[in-house]
């Protein structure tokens, strides 16, 4: 624990909690309602603001959050028409984002080196005003997931039935899409557009598979996503390496090996369900999943009579 | 009560209207089927009644309160609704328990009616003995079980339902229209459904709508059949 004595080594370990968190529960949101590249797509956006920032010699760190909530908002209108095909409005807003930033970039040419950091993160290198943007975005997040987590669960598994029961999912939609936006937005500085996206993806890939509930997936993604960052970030003092790209590389191990061991149990359930019982209650089961209309009428006699 | 009301409704996706002269009623209390050929705009009529799609021209009405003097609750199963999302990592119990979500403020409780009214709607179903499987588990025929249970758990004044009989069995389908018509006797509640199956379920229906094809191709709305002689709405 010798490496928790550095300053700087605190506070990546707390930029990246908070990071982990707020961007795994998020994935798994993303990813059921198919935009998965979403997050990947915003950091290279809030890659314009940034550019556009330096060139205007404001607060890059600013514009770049801006855009990234513009970019959101913007998906979210290209996305009502294509309907089905969710990730296309992802590819038209990153086509739109990425050039203009490459372009600006061009413009301002002393610039361009300090891009590095932001394509690959400096989460050892995160200054006060980056840990204060990320524990506001951090704390207005996790707001919005715990007071909306109804209406969010039944938008996110159909947005039509939601509508029909009453809830306003213009709005909801909307307001999912800037606190996306500001959650990628202020993350991206400190661990960069490949740690964003791996971090929106990996963990809620691996716990969408696992979990048996709702509920049980969100902090399942959460573990995987805290889990990986922080061995990530001890693993790269360890031995030197990179901390965006390890803690990356980690989380894909996790997914990697989360997946063989759900595949490994499942096959080990098959082999036992051969050999163990053969359908013994499945008359039972059959006679349960018939539809009636009798419960409520029974119960009716019941309390009258 | 009046429920829906559709006034001269004209509809289409692109420059032509598919749908045209779309009058209909539908009271509280009322079993009704919607029928027609494929491509007949069923599907329309229904998201056209529900507000998910706006008419180029004519009126939609929905009552604001249903009969019990509450917001109107529409418990709405599409078609297919289960086909997709099969990964979504939910278990049934949770499913079905969000169509209750919708009674109150998001962050309330759920109290012992709410958990009630869940148990009895996955045992309408039956389907209460899988609750803790998850939802992508299922066959086609349980998915949508679980989604009409979704509904019923909402009690709405309004069920609406696309092709709810789908992949049923034939069991099944009489076990389900027999529950749809002890909706509307026991609670008042008003169901709307698209079928093909109309043979089978006409016994048990108030009131058929049909979409009927204009000499022109367009598709029109409606000639409604009174299924039942004795049977008369309360305005």
């Amino acid at each position: 624990m010798e490496m928790l004595h550095y300053d700087f080594m605190q506070r990546a370990f707390l930029a990246g909690a908070l990071i982990a968190l707020v961007a795994s529960a998020l994935g798994v949101y993303l990813m059921l309602r198919r935009q998965a590249l979403m997050a990947d797509m915003l950091s290279h956006v809030s890659l314009a603001g940034i550019a556009a920032g330096a060139y205007l010699h404001w607060n890059p760190t600013l514009t770049g959050f801006a855009v990234a909530i513009a970019g959101a908002v913007a998906v979210e209108y290209v996305r009502r028409s294509y309907k089905t095909y969710s990730e296309i409005s992802v590819a038209i807003i990153m086509v739109g984002g990425l050039s203009s930033a490459v372009i600006i970039m061009s413009l301002n040419q002393s610039v361009n080196k300090s891009f590095s950091s932001y394509l690959f993160g400096s989460v050892v290198a995160v200054n006060r005003t980056e840990l204060m943007l990320m524990l506001a975005v951090s704390v207005l997040a996790a707001l919005f997931f715990v007071l909306m987590r109804r209406p969010l669960y039944q938008m996110t598994f159909d947005e039509d039935t939601a509508k029909t029961s009453g809830l306003p999912v213009h709005w909801l939609s909307l307001a999912f899409s800037v606190v996306t936006g500001m959650i990628v937005a202020a993350a991206m500085p400190i661990v960069g557009v490949l740690l964003v996206s791996s971090l929106v993806v990996l963990p809620a890939a691996l716990a969408i598979r696992l979990a048996s509930s709702f509920a049980a997936s969100i902090a399942l993604s959460m573990t995987f996503g805290l889990g990986g960052v922080w061995s990530g970030l001890a693993a790269s003092y360890e031995f030197s390496t990179p901390p965006g790209a390890t803690i990356a590389l980690i989380l894909l191990v996790i997914l990697l090996i989360g997946i063989g061991a759900k595949k490994a149990a499942l096959q080990a359930a098959k082999r036992r369900s051969r050999r163990g019982h053969s359908g013994a209650d499945a008359g039972g089961e059959a006679e349960a999943a018939r539809f009636s209309s009798a419960v409520r009428v029974a119960e009716k006699g019941e309390t009258r009579g | 009560m009046e429920l829906v009301a559709m006034d001269d409704v004209v509809f289409g996706f692109d420059d032509v209207p598919s749908l045209e002269d779309v009058s209909l009623e539908i009271r509280s209390g009322e079993f009704v089927a919607v029928t027609g050929p494929n491509g007949a705009s069923k599907t329309t009529l229904l998201r056209l009644m529900l507000g998910l799609l706006k008419p180029w021209k004519g009126k939609v009405s929905l009552a604001p309160r249903g009969t019990s003097g509450r917001k109107l609750t529409i418990g709405y199963v599409p078609q297919q609704i289960a086909a997709f999302n099969t990964g979504f990592p939910s278990s049934i119990l949770e499913f079905v328990r969000s169509g209750r979500y919708s009674k109150g403020s998001w962050l309330r409780r759920l109290n012992a009616h709410d958990h009630a009214m869940t148990e009895q709607a996955l045992k309408q179903v039956g389907m209460w003995h899988l609750r803790h499987r998850k939802i992508g588990e299922l066959s086609g025929g349980q998915k949508q079980r679980i989604c009409i249970a979704r509904a019923l758990a909402m009690e709405p004044d309004l069920l609406v339902l696309d092709e709810p009989t789908t992949g049923m069995d034939q069991d099944s389908r009489f076990g389900f229209y027999e529950l749809m018509k002890a909706q509307t006797e026991q609670y008042g509640r008003t169901v709307v459904m698209v079928t093909h199956g109309l043979s089978e379920v006409s016994p048990y229906l108030d009131r058929i709508i049909e979409l009927e094809r204009k000499e022109d191709g367009k598709w029109r709305c409606c000639t409604t059949t009174s299924c039942r002689g004795h049977f008369s709405p309360a305005h």
